[in-house]
């Protein structure tokens, strides 16, 4: 069997994995309503709830990724408000944030409009923040601005930023971060207006002091 | 988030997985919605709607066997089931999302991605009833089909609202095309598309040209639009109507083969797909897409007799060129019983039905089968059941049958 047939079946797996997350989060939710054990049992629940809440984001992100780097994914752009696009994305993702003890907001200008795919970004988001929460001490701030003629995502938080000496291609394949930011490169280069893509760029947060992802989206 | 009260609105719940259905069901009455429907499949949440009208729609895409949810829901808006004053959502999965952005022409009012927690569900609710009700004059002209109104209606809203342009450009759009002021539509589109390359701004713009008239400005935008995704099948229906207007019917035939493969659901593109391969001889493959328009006719809202008897017409065509394996008797068959069956009570359609199978026998060189036919067709036509002969029948089919006319 050659190597494309093997990320087919791998990408197929994935789904049915999904799907039965998926099941169990609906059944985990129907048990919490009905639950009325005590707080630190609720606890547990939430926790086993946020655990599998992510392991769906994980797969999603495969899934996406899988059809970014096989050339199969077809961009779906609309018009979005992006103050209430990071609104939701903060929403999602507290809970997660919360359960570490960490804060998570966003800072954007509310009248601001983006173009973009905005399942594919909610997953791209939604995997620098878990990445993020892994590093973070205290804080995580998501951003949005226009600079020229791009739309400007930053993710930014307080751990000690990125380790620049790592060969990026060695880290992509040893380590989950690296396959992130590659998901996430290869989702901000499918973002195109005729010849112009978009990009990535790591650098360090100037407000606090740790990591800071930009993601640019061409307009 | 303004409060709303959900406690005197009405929902319609459709989902197929009883654990899904149960917890969301849960979930709306904790929303305060007091009354709420519930559809396992389409094709009885096209019956709940015929009877009621829902203020929320809350559809899954994946409905089982039968029609999916972006079918259901291109049947319930175009004969207008659900007002536009009504919240539509649709639950959809990574897998199914493509094809419902790609259906440009009909969209849900909001997307939820499966599985999402009761107080995802909330927001997203709020927020699309929110925009609902900031639209409601709006929606409401358009469900009066009073589009100059509902244009003149958005103009207010985007000034109350700035951040509901794009959607209400969107909307004057669609009424500049309803209103036919093409010209007017094409400067709206291609204004929206200055400001940003939006597909339902590239789309409009086609339409546009295709209904002024301008065929190959309308072509070049509809293939642009296939280039840059190729989900977007309303984009290959238009596509092969423009190339027929252009006389190039068997590459509109090959668009919608193309189309068909990608979206097998859609009975309307089914129907245009047979009835262009009839008018190109293409016997076999008229059979195959009228088969499958009369599969997906069950329960819907485009059953009508029609669909059926080019069905079997295809038929005749075929046993024109060849001999009928038995499998393509049978289908005929099929198609046959369940005409009699849903409109055997029109006299007129069950004289229809006669000369059609009497045609294929004469045409099949089985005689024989079409006297014994045409002796059952008289007997009903003495009883009131069908009507007289048509003219046709007489003068082409029944001099064929030799019988003698001292019968009559």
């Amino acid at each position: 069997m050659n190597k494309v047939d093997i990320s087919v079946i791998l990408a197929s797996s994935i789904h049915e994995s999904k799907n039965a997350v998926g099941n169990l989060m609906y059944q985990l939710q129907t048990l919490k309503s009905e639950f009325e054990g005590p707080l630190d049992q609720v606890d547990k629940i939430n926790n086993i709830e946020e655990g599998l809440k992510q392991l769906n984001d994980e797969w999603v992100e495969y899934l996406y990724l899988f059809k970014l780097a096989s050339d199969g994914y077809d961009l779906q752009t609309d018009s979005w408000q992006v103050n209430e696009f990071l609104d939701d994305q903060v929403f999602v993702l507290s809970q997660s944030a919360t359960a570490k003890n960490l804060t998570l907001d966003f800072e954007c200008d509310e009248t601001l409009l983006g173009n973009f795919d905005e399942r594919l970004m909610t997953s791209v988001i939604s995997t620098a923040v878990y990445n993020a929460l892994r590093f973070a001490k205290s804080k995580i701030t998501l951003s949005a601005k226009r600079l020229d003629e791009y739309l400007v995502f930053s993710i930014e938080d307080d751990g000690p930023g990125f380790t620049d000496n790592l060969d990026e291609e060695q880290n992509f394949l040893q380590n989950n971060t690296g396959l992130g930011l590659y998901f996430t490169k290869l989702s901000a280069q499918a973002h195109s207006i005729e010849d112009r893509h978009g990009y990535l760029e790591k650098s360090s947060s100037c407000t606090l002091n740790g990591a800071c992802l930009n993601i640019y989206l061409p307009q | 988030m303004a409060e709303i009260d959900f406690s005197n609105q009405r929902a319609l719940l459709i989902e197929d997985m009883a654990e899904a259905r149960i917890l969301q069901k849960k979930m709306l009455s904790d929303f305060g919605f007091k009354h709420i429907e519930m559809a396992m499949k389409a094709e009885s949440a096209i019956e709940l709607l015929r009877q009621n009208t829902y203020d929320v729609v809350l559809s899954d895409y994946n409905l089982g066997s039968g029609k999916d949810g972006q079918q259901l829901l291109e049947e319930v808006r175009h004969s207008n089931l659900i007002p536009n004053t009504s919240t539509y959502l649709m639950v959809t999965a990574e897998t199914s999302i493509e094809m419902v952005m790609g259906a440009i022409e009909y969209q849900p009012d909001g997307y939820i991605s499966k599985p999402f927690s009761q107080a995802l569900l909330q927001r997203r609710l709020l927020k699309l009833v929110e925009s609902k009700q900031k639209l409601y004059s709006v929606n409401h002209a358009l469900d009066e089909k009073d589009y100059e109104l509902a244009i003149k209606e958005s103009v207010e809203v985007v000034e109350s609202f700035p951040f509901l342009e794009s959607k209400c450009s969107r909307i004057k759009g669609e009424c500049f095309l309803e209103l036919k002021q093409y010209d007017n539509a094409i400067e709206l589109f291609q204004s929206a598309l200055k400001e940003r390359k939006m597909p339902w701004a590239l789309f409009g713009l086609a339409k546009s040209y295709y209904f002024k008239g301008n065929y190959e400005e309308a072509e070049s935008r509809f293939r642009q639009l296939m280039l840059d995704n190729r989900f977007f099948v309303n984009a290959y229906d238009w596509l092969a109507k423009c190339l027929i207007k252009q006389d190039k019917k068997a590459e509109a035939q090959s668009i919608l083969i193309n189309a068909v493969e990608k979206s097998p659901k859609a009975i309307l593109r089914q129907i245009e797909l047979g009835e262009l391969s009839a008018e190109l001889d293409d016997f076999q493959t008229a059979e195959m897409s009228f088969r499958r328009a009369v599969f997906l006719a069950k329960h819907s809202i485009y059953s009508n007799s029609s669909i059926y008897f080019q069905h079997l017409k295809s038929f005749i065509g075929i046993a024109k060129e060849h001999e009928l394996s038995g499998r393509q008797v049978d289908n005929f068959k099929i198609t046959l019983k369940k005409i009699q069956k849903l409109f055997g009570d029109n006299p007129k359609i069950k004289s229809g039905a006669y000369e059609i199978e009497i045609e294929l026998f004469i045409t099949q060189d089985k005689l024989g089968q079409a006297k014994s036919a045409h002796l059952l067709y008289k007997q009903d036509i003495d009883m009131g059941l069908a009507v007289p002969e048509t003219e046709r029948f007489k003068k082409k089919l029944e001099p064929l049958l030799g019988e003698t006319s001292e019968q009559g």
